[in-house]
């Protein structure tokens, strides 16, 4: 479904990436982890495009994200993307933000789009907060609301970068099991994340990035098992002894 | 110091007045909407990106906020009867909506530059366009956001108007001229046509801070 290639990528003489090469596969779902500045998000952003790469190559569903000649917005309308800061559409109702890529990417009508909103709305546990704005839900609200704004485009995979980073620690649990839900259910899905319980629950491989390269990529048994390099030793030992 | 005033003079001349305040209102309305729209594509020029696009912008608004707003109207008018027949009014029409475009340009970009970047991310990650981005996410972020500065923008440029003064259109402060000159009472007609100014930029600011209440984003 999304294939790495020997991806590297500067900002001006600064190297984040270098020589990236991993795999998802439909179904899997990839945990990606790593110490902050290590270029996860970087990484996952260069999937949609939302980063151009320099060198190497990227291939989604068999459509190459860094040639020019791909049209972009197609491909982006059916991977879905869940950001850190939620980035809902402060200006619009909940179900405003989940009506607008519908109507206006995928030509759906408003009646149509308001329906399967709904049904998403109502799915993440948000149905009778419709009509109010971002601004009046709390951050695990809202990010439940960025995830069926993705959904509501019926994404082929979902990328999410850092959805539970920027939550109050009570609030990640709401938002961790409607992640855990939709991977249960087969949905292909490559997370940047630290929160190692969800990885351990339904990752199938986990990424371990340091200094923009890729460290370890192995199963999540293997990973949590005995990781291979000495940096992700150190990385788990650091943030599971708690 | 009143006692020689003859205030008398205002019930008759309303109408000829009433007729330069639609003018004035017009041309703010005009400049406003006008330089709204150009304004807005010049500051979508200049962050585009685009080398040339971007450099023809910023030279059209670094000139026109360059030189004051009276040596543009004059010029134009002087100027434009080499290219066509031109009545001082449309002449004014046209200098205030160019003028006003550069300044709202500045407005509109400082507007955009506000909405984070991941606002944008957002857009394309749904599948939508640059120009769907920007006309659904951006812009209507950016124009609430900017409501007040445009607004204050509008009130400067209503009173602003009065400078048409000096072509001979017909505007509030023209009208009240005329008339003042007709009936030998100048002093009267300009103390009149000052709490008109007075009047409405009052009531318009009340206006303003009604709808900065209203159209708020709840953040």
């Amino acid at each position: 479904m999304i294939q790495i290639q020997n991806v590297s990528k500067w900002y001006g003489s600064f190297q984040v990436l270098t020589d990236c090469t991993t795999q998802v596969s439909k179904g899997e779902v990839v945990v990606v982890c790593g110490p902050s500045g290590s270029g996860k998000s970087t990484l996952i952003k260069c999937v949609n495009g939302l980063e151009p790469i320099e060198k190497g190559s990227i291939i989604v569903n068999g459509t190459k994200v860094n040639d020019p000649a791909t049209d972009l917005p197609k491909l982006r309308s059916h991977v879905g993307m869940v950001f850190q800061h939620f980035e809902l559409f402060p200006h619009m109702s909940i179900i405003q933000n989940l009506a607008i890529g519908q109507v206006k990417v995928l030509g759906r009508s408003q009646d149509e789009a308001h329906e399967r909103g709904m049904k998403l709305l109502d799915r993440v546990g948000i149905k009778m907060h419709a009509n109010k704005y971002p601004g009046e839900l709390s951050g695990g609200q809202q990010q439940r609301v960025a995830i069926a704004r993705a959904l509501s485009m019926d994404p082929i995979c979902m990328l999410f970068d850092e959805p539970t980073s920027a939550l109050d620690p009570e609030m990640i649990t709401e938002v961790l099991d409607v992640m855990v839900e939709l991977a249960q259910e087969g949905m292909t899905m490559m997370v940047v994340t630290h929160e190692m319980g969800f990885a351990r629950k339904v990752a199938h491989r986990v990424i371990f990035m340091d200094h923009g390269q890729i460290v370890e990529d192995a199963p999540k048994e293997e990973f949590f098992g005995k990781p291979h390099s000495d940096r992700a030793q150190q990385f788990l030992s650091k943030i599971l002894n708690h | 110091m009143f006692s020689n005033f003859d205030f008398s003079v205002i019930p008759p001349s309303l109408p000829y007045i009433w007729q330069g305040l639609v003018f004035s209102f017009r041309l703010t309305v005009t400049a406003m909407l006008g330089g709204i729209i150009i304004g807005t594509l010049l500051a979508l020029a200049r962050l585009s990106g685009g080398k040339a696009l971007g450099f023809a912008a910023k030279t059209y608004v670094d000139l026109m906020r360059s030189v004051p707003l009276l040596m543009m109207i004059l010029w134009f008018f002087l100027l434009a009867p080499f290219f066509m027949k031109i009545t001082p009014e449309t002449s004014a029409l046209i200098t205030f909506t160019l003028f006003q475009a550069a300044f709202y340009s500045e407005i509109m970009r400082a507007g955009i530059q506000s909405i984070p970047r991941g606002q944008i991310n957002a857009g394309f990650a749904i599948g939508m366009s640059y120009w769907q981005t920007m006309g659904n996410v951006v812009l209507p972020q950016a124009f609430r956001n900017m409501v007040p500065v445009l607004l204050t923008q509008t009130f400067i440029l209503f009173q602003d108007t009065s400078l048409v003064y000096a072509i001979g259109a017909t505007d509030l402060l023209k009208a009240a001229d005329n008339t003042g000159k007709l009936y030998g009472r100048t002093v009267e007609m300009y103390i009149f046509v000052s709490l008109i100014y007075f009047a409405i930029c009052f009531s318009l600011s009340m206006f303003v801070k009604y709808m900065n209440k209203r159209i708020a984003i709840i953040r």
